[in-house]
């Protein structure tokens, strides 16, 4: 699984990369890499099978829990 | 600079909001919470609704050809209005993920028990993805299709189940305390209509921009409507049982059967959140895009969108953990959590311009 998603991103930036650098924006180039990378890290977590905290789960149980509803 | 070349019509813009805001209400059901009085929660909501769509579109006059970045960076200053503007993107974002949990989880429960939810993630989003590389105009031109078709949809539907509604399930009317009903208008006000603030990343983009506030209304009134339509249907024909199902429209067009020949065109159903969902979704990656690159001053918002993407597919996949738990949010946090983006942010941004005479003209309007 690991290794699809390695792939994955590995097309993702081989799409992406070469057309930014060729055009000299390295500001677009720095956003893409810091988006990319964090996708690549999370999806290489849920890959190996460790869970995410749930983000709207806890959104809703600290506002039900504020608010008592 | 803007980022987007292409320009929508005021009728396009109407068509695209019927469809966002279809998006996954066609099938969960909004004000399901008021049981049979549902219709009631939806049309009280939709007032509500268009309370909130005069705010935006107010603030959208008021700047025209500005999306809700560049007002906040007007209006804030560059720092303060660039954190107000990520608060907003990450509403998109989340608004993004949290349909395409709906979408895939519907998939999964209904349609393709058998294949993983990850698949149908990742395909969904790159048919997204490709509408969002290619323009809202685009996503405008398709939506005049596939939103003429939903409709159809329902009304083929809705009178193909005709034989099996009974009215009186819908009696006593106002059953539901007051308190609850207005609880369920106040979260069907913000889901779906409200969630037409996205548009305040896309009105920039109307080629008539003084007629938008009445193309933005004349959407959400059409929707809700049909959002009524459905759920007298529902009701009607499902009686109590219409509050407990999770896709009581699915459940309903289970029921039609002609002449035992026109059978199971529930998958048609399952065809409108397919489209529609489409819509909504895309149109939350287009504002979460444009905004990020308008926010971090890029030349094309095209190189973040598959990692966006990714990243949207990922919160899709572990925001909740089970069903009941989204169900959870929708009734109970998400009327409250979307409170600051979908009124605070729009309703204070403006009355700090009318206080400070924003946009001058000259200088500070770029």
């Amino acid at each position: 699984m690991s290794a699809l998603v390695l792939i994955g991103f590995g097309a993702i930036a081989l799409i992406q990369i070469p057309g930014l650098v060729r055009k000299q924006w390295w500001r677009e180039l720095i956003c893409f890499t810091v988006f990319w990378s964090l996708g690549l890290v999370l999806a290489v977590i849920l890959s190996m099978g460790i869970k995410l905290p749930p983000l709207t789960t806890i959104i809703n149980e600290t506002i039900t829990g504020i608010l008592k509803i | 600079m803007h980022l987007e070349k292409g320009k929508i019509s005021n009728f396009q813009l109407s068509v695209l909001i019927i469809g966002f805001i279809f998006g996954a209400s066609v099938i969960i059901a909004p004000g399901q919470g008021a049981g049979h009085d549902a219709w009631i929660a939806i049309a009280l909501g939709l007032i509500e609704g268009l309370l909130i769509a005069w705010i935006f579109t107010a603030l959208a006059r008021h700047f025209k050809g500005k999306t809700l970045v560049e007002i906040n960076s007007l209006v804030y200053g560059k720092f303060l209005g660039n954190f107000i503007s990520i608060l907003f993107i990450w509403y998109l974002f989340h608004l993004g993920a949290l349909v395409l949990n709906n979408y895939s989880r519907f998939l999964k429960l209904e349609l393709y028990p058998a294949t993983p939810k990850i698949l149908t993630l990742i395909l969904i989003m790159l048919v997204c993805a490709s509408s969002v590389r290619r323009g809202i105009e685009v996503l405008a031109r398709c939506s005049l299709i596939l939103v003429t078709l939903t409709v159809f949809v329902v009304i083929f539907d809705t009178l193909l189940v005709a034989p099996h509604m009974y009215l009186h399930n819908l009696l006593p009317v106002l059953e539901v305390p007051i308190g609850k009903l207005l609880w369920n208008s106040h979260a069907t006000a913000t889901f779906p209509f409200g969630d037409a603030v996205a548009f305040l990343m896309v009105l920039a983009f109307v080629n008539k921009p003084e007629k938008s506030r009445s193309a933005v209304f004349k959407g959400i009134v059409i929707a809700g409507l049909v959002l009524i339509i459905v759920a007298v249907r529902n009701a009607a024909v499902l009686g109590q049982m219409a509050a407990i199902y999770t896709y009581p429209s699915y459940i309903t067009a289970r029921v039609i059967d002609v002449g035992d020949v026109l059978t199971r065109v529930e998958v048609l159903v399952a065809v409108d959140l397919i489209t529609m969902g489409f819509f909504k979704i895309s149109v939350a990656y287009y504002g979460t895009v444009l905004g990020l690159a308008q926010v971090f001053n890029l030349r094309s918002y095209r190189p973040i969108i598959l990692p966006i993407g990714i990243l949207m597919v990922i919160l899709a996949l572990t925001n909740v953990s089970n069903t009941a738990e989204m169900f959870d949010f929708a009734n109970k946090g998400y009327p409250i959590y979307t409170i600051p983006f979908q009124i605070a942010i729009p309703l204070i941004t403006l009355l700090l311009a009318k206080l400070r005479k924003l946009p001058q003209t000259g200088g500070e309007q770029a």
